[in-house]
C-alpha cells in the first residue's frame, strides 16, 4: 500500500538483494541503496520518535522546582536533560535520511506532526514524575528494545544509546514509587492516584492493536520492527504488572488476570477512542504542549541568531 | 559552510560530525551530529549531546559537508575512480575511519588511521589499501585541515564532572524490588 502511494516502483533486482540482505542481518547504511517506502517509513517513524523525546521533556520539566530534596532534582535535571539529548539522536538519524531538521521542527511547531500520545496528559502531583519514569519510561524501554535491534543503522545506533541511558529513567522512578508505595498513607494515597491515571495512557503509548496497525507487516519485513505493538504491549504487562501488586499498588483494570495456559498477563479493554482522540490533538493537554514548544523556540530566536552572528564574524576575520 | 536562514526566516546552524574517543588508546568513533555556528561550538554541543556520562577522553568535531563517505555497496558497485583522482589538487592529509562489524553498537565508523591523497576518492582507495583488514562495510574519509579536537589541556574539565554524577547510572540504582530497597533511598 505504501508503495503504490508513493507512485514508486522498484527495481525487483535491487529490492530482492536489499531483502537479502535484511535477511542476513546485515545493516542498512546512509548511502546503501533502499526501497523508498523503507526511507519514507524510517523518517516518518525516527522523527516522531524525535519529537517525542523533545515533546516528553515538558510533562516532567515543570517539576523540577518543585522537587521535593535536592537529590531528587538532581536526578530530574538530568533525566530531562537526557531527552534532550536523546531528540537529538534521533533528529540526527533521521537527517541521515537526507531531510532537514528545521523542517522536521517545524512540522512538530505547526502542529503538522505526531509525537507519543501520552505526553498530552497533565502531571498532576510529584508522583506522577515516577510514575512516568516507572511506567511509560518502561514502556518506552521495552519499544526501543525492539527497535535497536532494526536493520536501519542510525535508527539502531541511537536506539541501543539510549536504552543504555533510558534504564536510569526507569529505575529512578521505581525507587520513587516503591518508595511512596512503602510510606505514609498519604504517600500511598499519592502513589496510587498516580498509577490509576497513568495505567492506560502507558499501554495506549504502545500504539493500536496490531489488527489496526497497518504498516506493521512491511516495517516487519524489512525488520524496521522486529516485534508488533500487541507483543512488546505484553511484555511490558508481563514486567510491571507483578512489580506493582508487589507494591501493594492496585492496577486499575477490573479485567487485569493471568492467562493459565500461557502464564501471561492478560489486560481488559482498552479505549481507543480516547487513544485516536489524544493522536488527533484532542487530548487533556495538546494545545499547551505544543504552545510551550512554540514560546521555547521563540524564545531561542535571539540566540540563534546572536550565536550566527558572532561565527560569520570571526569567519570574516579569519582570512 | 555557515548558518543560513531558511524559508520560514529562522536561522538553521550547520551541521557537524562527532567523533568521541572513550579511553587513551581506543579510537574516535563516530557518534552522530549537532547543529552549531562554528567548531568551537559544535564542540561544546557534542558534550552535552554525547558526553554526559563518563566515558571520554576527547572529541573531535568536523563539518558534516566536509566528510566524504562511501559503503560497500557503494565501492562494489564501481562508484568509486580507484587510484585515479578526478582533479589535480595537491595531495592532502585525510582521517580515515571504518566501520567493520554489523553487530548491535551505539557508534558507527572508527577512527582507522591518516592517508595523504589528491581528492577523497583517491584517499578511500588509500585507505582501503593501508587498512586492508577487517574488509571494511562503510568508510568516511575527512580532511585532517576539516577537524578540531578538544582542548588536550583541559580534558580533565571537559570530561571528569561527568563521573561524578552517579545519579545518573543506572548501577547506581542495583537491584529494586517492593520490601528490598536499599539502605539510604527512604527520601
Amino acid at each position: 500500500m505504501a508503495a503504490e502511494r508513493a507512485g514508486v516502483v522498484e527495481d525487483p533486482a535491487r529490492l530482492e538483494a536489499f531483502e537479502a540482505r535484511i535477511e542476513r542481518g546485515e545493516k542498512i547504511e546512509p548511502g546503501d541503496w533502499m526501497p523508498e517506502a523503507y526511507r519514507r517509513q524510517l523518517v516518518r517513524i525516527i522523527s516522531q520518535h524525535a519529537h517525542s523525546e523533545i515533546v516528553g521533556m515538558l510533562p516532567e520539566g515543570a517539576w523540577i522546582t518543585r522537587a521535593p530534596s535536592l537529590r531528587r532534582k538532581l536526578i530530574l535535571i538530568a533525566k530531562v536533560q537526557d531527552e534532550a539529548g536523546h531528540g537529538q539522536y534521533l533528529y540526527h538519524a533521521a537527517e541521515t535520511l537526507g531531510v532537514d531538521r528545521g523542517e522536521l521542527i517545524a512540522a512538530l511547531l505547526e502542529g503538522r506532526a505526531k509525537y507519543s500520545s501520552v505526553f498530552n496528559y497533565p502531571t498532576l502531583t510529584w508522583a506522577d514524575v515516577g510514575m512516568i519514569g516507572w511506567l511509560v519510561d518502561g514502556a518506552a524501554i521495552r519499544n526501543q528494545l525492539m527497535l535497536a535491534q532494526c536493520s536501519y543503522g542510525p535508527y539502531s545506533r541511537a536506539m541501543v544509546r539510549i536504552c543504555a541511558e533510558e534504564t536510569f529513567h526507569h529505575k529512578q522512578g521505581k525507587e520513587m514509587v516503591l518508595t511512596y508505595a512503602a510510606g505514609t498513607p498519604s504517600q500511598r494515597a499519592m502513589a496510587q492516584d498516580a498509577l490509576e491515571r497513568w495505567w492506560w495512557p502507558s499501554l495506549m503509548m504502545l500504539g493500536p492493536h496490531d489488527s489496526d496497525s497497518p504498516n506493521t507487516p512491511q516495517l516487519a519485513r524489512w525488520r524496521v520492527k522486529t516485534k508488533t505493538n500487541d507483543e512488546v504491549r505484553q511484555e511490558f504487562v508481563d514486567e510491571h504488572v507483578p512489580e506493582l501488586l508487589d507494591a501493594g499498588l492496585s492496577v486499575p483494570d477490573s479485567d487485569l488476570h493471568v492467562d493459565r495456559a500461557s502464564g501471561h498477563w492478560v489486560h481488559g479493554a482498552i479505549d481507543w477512542d480516547e487513544f485516536w482522540a489524544v493522536v488527533r490533538g484532542n487530548g487533556p493537554v495538546n494545545a499547551e504542549r505544543l504552545a510551550a514548544r512554540r514560546k521555547a523556540h521563540e524564545d531561542g530566536r535571539w540566540v540563534r541568531e546572536a550565536l550566527a552572528a558572532y561565527a560569520a564574524r570571526a569567519a570574516a576575520a579569519t582570512p | 559552510m555557515t548558518a543560513h536562514s531558511d524559508a520560514r526566516g529562522d536561522t538553521q546552524w550547520p551541521r557537524w560530525e562527532v567523533f568521541k574517543q572513550d579511553t587513551e588508546g581506543s579510537p574516535h568513533r563516530a557518534v552522530g551530529s549537532v547543529h552549531a555556528a562554528d567548531a568551537e561550538h559544535a564542540l561544546l554541543m557534542a558534550r552535552s549531546v554525547y558526553a554526559r556520562r563518563p566515558a571520554a577522553v576527547s572529541l573531535w568535531v568536523a563539518p558534516s559537508e566536509s566528510v566524504y563517505a562511501r559503503t560497500a555497496e557503494q565501492l562494489q558497485e564501481g562508484t568509486v575512480v580507484a587510484d585515479a583522482p578526478a582533479t589535480t589538487e595537491p595531495a592532502r592529509r585525510y582521517l580515515a575511519f571504518r566501520k567493520t562489524s554489523h553487530r548491535r553498537a551505539m557508534t558507527f565508523v572508527d577512527f582507522a588511521g591518516e592517508v595523504s591523497a589528491a581528492g577523497p576518492d583517491a584517499a578511500v582507495a588509500a585507505a582501503r589499501r593501508a587498512f586492508p583488514e577487517p574488509p571494511a562495510l562503510a568508510w568516511w574519509v575527512v580532511p585532517a585541515a576539516a577537524v578540531t579536537a578538544s582542548p588536550e589541556a583541559e580534558a580533565e574539565a571537559w570530561f571528569e564532572p561527568a563521573k561524578g554524577k552517579t545519579y545518573k547510572q543506572q548501577a547506581e540504582y542495583g537491584t529494586l524490588a517492593a520490601g528490598r530497597r536499599r539502605k539510604g533511598q527512604t527520601r
